[in-house]
């Protein structure tokens, strides 16, 4: 992993302007081919074409399958994937742990249990359903906190993540007990709850827009002040900055993010470990940088995934959450691993 | 944690003089002289509190699956009309019911629920952490992906034995391959666990995908843990597999108990450490894969199951048929309450107990004053 981490990183850190450009451009060349490629019988070419005549009215069937079906995935893929590798960051900066990841510390089956007692007592427009993830999310983010303040647990990485597996996997079996009291809860969210960006409209977004601009706008504003909690809390105190607060905002901001992600795409676990590990290793421990960068790549890892579950088992299709497991848990194994666990 | 180990009776006594130890050891414990013609008599010993610890047990189990076989939908017998039934007597409605829908759906019960706990107690011991049980460590999911691929493949059988058996070692061996000593304190390998059992599981969720809606839908209840499919030969298969398990169990006690203190003491009285902890790991992993074939993944059972015969049996001594009987009685109390709480609704095991097990290990972790070791 500390070879890993070295090739990545060329030695020192680049100029994150430098690196944040050549993501996105990696990250613009994965969305075009999102579009391209896809379960159906569409081909790259035929779509290729599709595209070039996107102004005029002809199309047909390509045309279809690019505007109404890949299209929605891409936006959601984008969204979600930038929200929760965002989230992670945050997270593992916040619990000072470098394993924290929404999904494995029960954040994402906070808000899914939520949203699956939502629908149970009756709701259903799309608005409430992600202000109900939020405040799922945001109960979840709470237990996380609480354990990490408990005496010997928040020194030690690896039992809050052990809690928050245990955790996650209580709210799971309490959410497939409702699915199997309740047959049309089960129908409503069998879908959704396996995580996956397929079948989504582009509607399903439009509620998420103003919690995320809050989200976004908080994370410009605590980015400053994480940075020097990094340093410890008397220096962040020190500096003008009041802990507490800042970290009572990020747990904030991590459940609007994480909420809102969930809320479209079901909970996808291990994105939120991945992005920020691979962000470290290529900026550096500064949170300033890191969240730059999370920010395309995010979107880089959920989208890739999306195509190669699409990819994989024709005409059908792959969970997302599925995929994303593959890739994280050998990260995660991998850090565990390390004779020495990397500190934040 | 030494320190604590230092006062325990049986280790304490081995090695000071046996002669002052006698009055005290004497108090609670009965000896057992073999007539096997040795000279010395090979003696048993058997601690007291450990036996009333097992026949309560034994009564629980046994209480407890008669109520299970008095208890269903399908007709509503009296006690004595069942005991009857179950002896072959009476209306023949009543034996069908009896002798063949509810016997083996318990048989099945106890034999899953005793092997699954008796896997848990072996390998809290092999990794002296109260939290390191086989379906944290990902034998569950391992066995349960190499089960669900010999359906996608063969489609003929709902998880074969041998497949699960093969899976819960790959796991087993992944994830202490991949962490170092098996023996070694500490959280890691317990995270390296849930990344190896997330991996297995996100296995089996790609093979189901890959299989028909009707074949997805009949291994569903079987993925998150039920004793609803029980395929005939996996229950014949760890009802053999169970009973000699548990006389190695028996055999290894003692061994296990040192091997709870440090290594180098273990060493030093004479216990060869890590080809019993292999041996003690094998019959975990063997365990795991059976009973996964029969019941899916139930893995809290092999949490619950030693720490309610820990609480009952004697501190000094690993609990090795207690956790057995122990898990049996969990194993058929969640299945009898997953069958009467939602009725007609039936609630697979596995989920009742990872509702019964999930806040308890949250307990033992998060409660700083709990020991973890067991």
């Amino acid at each position: 992993m500390r070879v890993l981490t070295h090739c990545l990183s060329f030695g020192k850190p680049r100029s994150l302007i430098g690196l944040w450009l050549g993501l996105t451009g990696l990250l613009a060349a994965i969305a075009l081919s999102s579009l391209l490629y896809g379960a159906g019988d569409i081909g790259p070419a035929r779509a290729w074409q599709a595209l070039q005549h996107m102004g005029t009215a002809s199309g047909g069937e390509a045309r279809f399958v690019l505007t109404e079906l890949r299209m929605p995935r891409l936006w959601i893929g984008l969204v979600v994937g930038a929200a929760l590798g965002i989230a992670g960051a945050l997270l593992q900066a916040v619990t000072r742990n470098p394993l924290a990841e929404p999904g494995l510390l029960g954040v994402s089956a906070g808000a899914a249990f939520a949203v699956t007692l939502a629908i149970l007592w009756g709701a259903d427009t799309a608005t409430l359903r992600v202000s109900v993830a939020q405040l799922g999310a945001l109960g979840g983010c709470l237990c996380v906190l609480a354990a990490a303040r408990l005496q010997g647990i928040g020194d030690d990485p690896i039992r809050l993540i052990l809690a928050g597996a245990i955790l996650s996997g209580l709210l799971h079996s309490l959410s497939s007990l409702i699915l199997l009291y309740d047959q049309y809860t089960a129908d409503e969210i069998r879908f959704w709850v396996v995580g996956s960006l397929a079948g989504r409209q582009l509607d399903d977004l439009v509620p998420l827009f103003p919690s995320l601009g809050i989200a976004a706008l908080l994370t410009v504003m605590l980015a400053r002040p994480l940075a020097a909690l990094a340093l410890g809390e008397h220096v962040a105190i020190g500096l003008g900055h009041h802990p507490r607060l800042v970290r009572l905002l990020v747990i904030v901001v991590v459940a609007l993010l994480v909420g809102g992600a969930t809320a479209a795409a079901g909970p996808i676990a291990f994105v939120g470990l991945v992005v920020p590990f691979a962000a470290r290793a290529l900026a550096g421990p500064d949170i300033r940088r890191t969240l730059w960068l999370c920010l395309p790549l995010g979107p880089i890892v959920v989208v890739s995934a999306d195509i190669v579950s699409r990819l994989v088992v024709p005409p059908s299709e792959l969970p997302l959450g599925v995929l994303t497991a593959l890739i994280g848990a050998p990260v995660l194994i991998g850090v565990v691993r390390g004779r020495r666990l990397p500190t934040l | 944690m030494s320190d604590a180990s230092f006062t325990t009776p049986s280790a304490g006594h081995a090695m000071t003089s046996p002669v002052d130890a006698s009055n005290a050891v004497r108090q609670d414990k009965y000896y057992l002289a073999l007539p096997l013609g040795q000279r010395p008599p090979l003696r048993v010993i058997v601690d007291k509190r450990n036996l009333l610890a097992n026949l309560l047990l034994l009564g629980l189990l046994l209480m407890l699956a008669g109520v299970s076989l008095n208890t269903g939908s399908a007709a509503s017998l009296s006690l004595p009309a069942t005991l009857r039934a179950l002896f072959g007597e009476g209306d023949p409605l009543d034996i069908f019911v009896i002798r063949d829908l509810r016997l083996p759906r318990v048989v099945a019960g106890i034999a899953t629920g005793g092997a699954f706990a008796l896997a848990g107690c072996l390998m809290q011991t092999v990794a002296r952490n109260r939290l390191a049980t086989p379906g944290i460590v990902g034998l569950d999911n391992g066995a349960t992906a190499f089960a669900v691929a010999s359906v996608v493949g063969a489609g003929i059988s709902l998880a074969p034995p041998a497949m699960a058996l093969t899976g819960a070692a790959v796991a087993a061996a992944l994830t202490f391959g991949l962490t170092g000593r098996i023996g070694v304190r500490g959280y890691r390998f317990l995270v390296a666990g849930i990344g190896v059992g997330a991996v297995f599981g996100a296995l089996t969720q790609l093979m189901l995908t890959r299989v028909s809606i009707d074949a997805a839908n009949a291994a569903y209840p079987w993925t998150v843990g039920s004793l609803n499919a029980r395929p005939d030969h996996a229950v014949l298969s760890l009802s053999l597999a169970l009973p000699p398990a548990l006389l190695a169990g028996i055999w290894l006690t003692r061994s296990l108990t040192v091997l709870r203190l440090s290594d180098a003491v273990a060493t030093g009285l004479g216990v060869a450490a890590s080809r019993c902890r292999m041996i003690a790991l094998g019959i975990a992993v063997v365990l795991t894969g059976l009973a996964v074939a029969v019941a899916g993944p139930v893995g809290m059972v092999a949490l619950i199951g030693p720490e309610f015969a820990r609480q009952l049996s004697a501190r000094n001594t690993v609990p090795v048929v207690g956790a057995t009987l122990a898990g049996a009685v969990v194993m058929v109390a969640a299945d009898l309450l997953g069958r009467v709480l939602l009725a007609p609704i039936e609630i697979p095991v596995g989920i009742v107990t990872a509702l019964i097990g999930s806040p308890l290990l949250l307990w033992i972790l998060l409660n700083p004053n709990a020991r973890t070791a067991p």
